[in-house]
């Protein structure tokens, strides 16, 4: 088990690395940062000056390890807008934007466990092909589609919800911000469980165990929640956390349409003014909580189910 | 019913024209040309309504893409500036004249009404000045050719542009992009995948370990960092989306390579002394097709969501071409002042159907494909 862990800690470390490479070369092909900074007309020195500074004049190879050496610190450079450390300024907005991903990470599970038990246990009438079809419109939708249609919706024609802004206005806390944003966020992982769901149940209640269950006459409902129901979880236990994952490290429309001050919407502020830095400190540090949830995930996964084998 | 396979509900003795009959039933059975895999695929797919309703949408997706300069109304880049942001059927009172710079070039005026007056042309503009105009700077001949009176049967936006139009030429966009995005990366996928999935090892191990490297990094900024590195544009925004998302594909087709290579007919190649190339091509890859389709399927239409993200970031496609990502940017600004929702919902509706269409249709597929699901 130790040493299991300690192999995946190593490729954990191994993918950051790799990760950190990649976005040292994309770096290098976009336009000259001395440039971008200083506008077009920059003076020639003014512009030695900055690369002195950025270590731009040093050979490529040099500046690969000293970057790599950077991120090793946590040094991930300064913003070219408000020249602040780009770590600091993640920490400091990582807070909102894991507040809407783990508020809509719950209501996700849980309605899309359910819809997903319910769909199999009703397989194929009319309430499972309508969450499906339901589910598939989910899918569907762009997120950012989704915001602005809900925005409209409820916001502008309904009046139910204000419609963007943070839901802390100076110390004030203010609920009825968070909540249409994290439904509109919700909305995608549901539907994407709810199937996960129904296709797992679907394949374990065909199980010859739970024939046999259902034969020595255990009852159907002890049937689907203590037989069916845990050896179902498997591939919906993936797909929550690749989606706690993936909105952990990026809910960029939502957050962009609803005024929410993630990291999201930092990005996307950064690139309309070209703040290179942030995005790059944004690209890793994504990397490294995908990695790091994405790490957890497997020794949970090796503790609660043997058939995975520890290899 | 297949007869040759009853197994225990054969009874131990039977009459010798029970045999022949028998016999001659498997005979036939026999004789039936075998189908392949797409035929049987076809026929259960043509059983599943939403699937085809899937493919009939997309189909007339693409009739209107291709078709744009013929089906839609108006011009997508036309501007009057007096339409703007009128609402959907708003009718258009114009008269079409030919511009003084260049004759070819036609200039529409709105008006509220006009009537022939000798070789002059008296109408009023809509802001109610009476105005006249020479009927030889008239484009065309009559009366049916110069005054017209079109429906905007969506409305207009802010510039005067007719949305249906615009929301035609979009569906080129958004489509032509989806198609080559998915096109780069179904080969990227393909590629990586077979070949970690066929020899295995080393090459597996670092093959994986580049795929779960491009997995780790947020798709919407690996793709807008590539654009940007690339500059604006079509091509680029193809090539961006393509290069990023080929992570799932390559990892279905690892593991169909993992299952596969064990098959009797791959070692059958092997004994044969086939090269590993034409193992993996002719042999493994055809034989992996239904789930790369399935996947493709749903690359293609993650990829028209990348699209219209892309745009209404304003980092795809350019202005003036329309997309419909770029539309409802243009458009979103008025959600807040309560007016003009259309300009936010028609594109939204489109991509919605769009992608909703391809889904439909992927999931049939998916079905098709997959006997275990049979209904």
């Amino acid at each position: 088990m130790l040493s299991f862990s300690l192999r995946r800690l190593f490729y954990s470390v191994l993918v950051i690395f790799g990760v950190v490479t990649v976005v040292f070369f994309i770096m290098n092909l976009l336009p000259d940062p001395a440039r971008m900074m200083q506008g077009q007309r920059a003076d020639l020195a003014t512009q030695a000056a900055i690369r002195h500074q950025l270590g731009l004049d040093l050979p490529p190879l040099q500046r690969y390890l000293r970057f790599i050496g950077d991120v090793a610190q946590g040094d991930l450079g300064r913003s070219w807008s408000s020249n602040r450390p780009v770590l600091g300024s993640i920490m400091e907005r990582f807070g909102a934007t894991a507040t809407l991903a783990i508020g809509a990470m719950t209501i996700a599970t849980i309605l899309g466990i359910g819809i997903g038990i319910l769909s199999a246990v009703k397989s194929y009438t009319i309430f499972d092909n309508g969450t499906m079809l339901f589910a598939l419109v989910g899918i569907s939708v762009p997120a950012f589609v989704m915001g602005l249609l809900a925005m409209l919706l409820f916001g502008s024609v309904l009046d139910w919800f204000p419609v963007s802004g943070y839901m802390y206005q100076g110390d004030e806390l203010h609920l009825e911000y968070l909540i249409l944003p994290m439904c509109v966020l919700a909305l995608r992982p549901i539907s994407i469980i709810a199937r996960v769901t129904r296709s797992s149940m679907l394949e374990t209640l065909a199980s010859d165990y739970v024939r046999t269950a259902k034969a020595k006459g255990v009852t159907w409902k002890s049937v689907v929640y203590r037989h069916a129901l845990r050896n179902a979880l498997n591939p919906v236990v993936t797909t929550v956390s690749a989606w706690l994952a993936g909105l952990l490290v990026g809910t960029y429309f939502i957050e962009y349409i609803f005024n929410w001050p993630g990291i999201g919407l930092q990005a996307v502020d950064a690139i309309t003014r070209s703040d290179f830095p942030i995005i790059q400190g944004t690209v890793i540090f994504s990397a490294v909580i995908f990695v790091t949830v994405n790490f957890f995930v497997d020794i949970l996964y090796s503790r609660m189910d043997p058939r995975v084998k520890l290899g | 019913m297949n007869p040759i396979n009853q197994g225990s509900d054969v009874p131990h003795r039977l009459g010798k024209d029970e045999i022949d009959r028998r016999r001659h039933e498997n005979e036939s059975v026999l004789k039936q040309t075998p189908r392949s895999l797409w035929y049987y695929s076809w026929r259960r797919m043509k059983r599943n309504k939403l699937a085809m309703l899937g493919l009939g949408i997309t189909f007339a997706l693409i009739l209107i893409a291709a078709g744009a300069s013929f089906l839609a109304p108006f011009d997508p880049n036309s501007q009057v500036l007096e339409y703007s942001t009128e609402p959907s059927g708003f009718h258009g009172n114009i008269l079409i004249s030919k511009s003084e710079a260049n004759p070819n070039q036609t200039i529409p005026i709105p008006i509220a009404e006009c009537r022939v007056q000798g070789n002059r042309v008296i109408y009023t503009t809509s802001e109610g000045r009476d105005k006249s105009i020479a009927l030889s700077r008239l484009a065309g001949n009559s009366e049916k050719d110069w005054h017209k009176t079109p429906t905007y049967y969506l409305g207009t936006d802010r510039y005067g542009r007719d949305v249906l139009s615009r929301l035609m030429y979009g569906a080129r966009i958004s489509l032509t992009v989806a198609f080559f995005a998915e096109l780069c990366s179904l080969f990227i996928g393909v590629l990586i995948g077979s070949i970690a999935g066929f020899y295995r090892g080393v090459t597996d191990d670092v093959f994986m370990w580049f795929t779960n490297v491009v997995w780790s990094i947020p798709s919407l900024l690996l793709i807008i960092a590539i654009s940007i590195a690339l500059g604006l544009g079509m091509w680029q925004t193809i090539f961006a989306i393509g290069i990023t998302e080929w992570v799932d594909m390559a990892r279905i087709v690892r593991g169909q390579f993992f299952t596969l290579r064990e098959t009797e007919y791959v070692e059958a190649t092997k004994a044969l002394g086939l090269s590993n190339k034409r193992t993996i091509f002719r042999h493994i890859l055809p034989n992996s097709l239904g789930p790369i389709i399935v996947i493709a399927t749903a690359g293609f239409a993650n990829a028209i969501i990348y699209e219209a993200s892309l745009s209404f970031l304003g980092l795809g496609v350019q202005p003036p071409t329309s997309t419909w990502g770029q539309m409802i940017h243009d458009g979103y600004g008025f959600i807040a002042a309560g007016s003009n929702w259309g300009l936010t919902l028609y594109p939204a509706l489109a991509i919605m159907i769009a992608v909703f269409a391809f889904n439909l249709f992927g999931d049939g597929l998916r079905d098709a494909f997959d006997p275990k699901l049979k209904r």
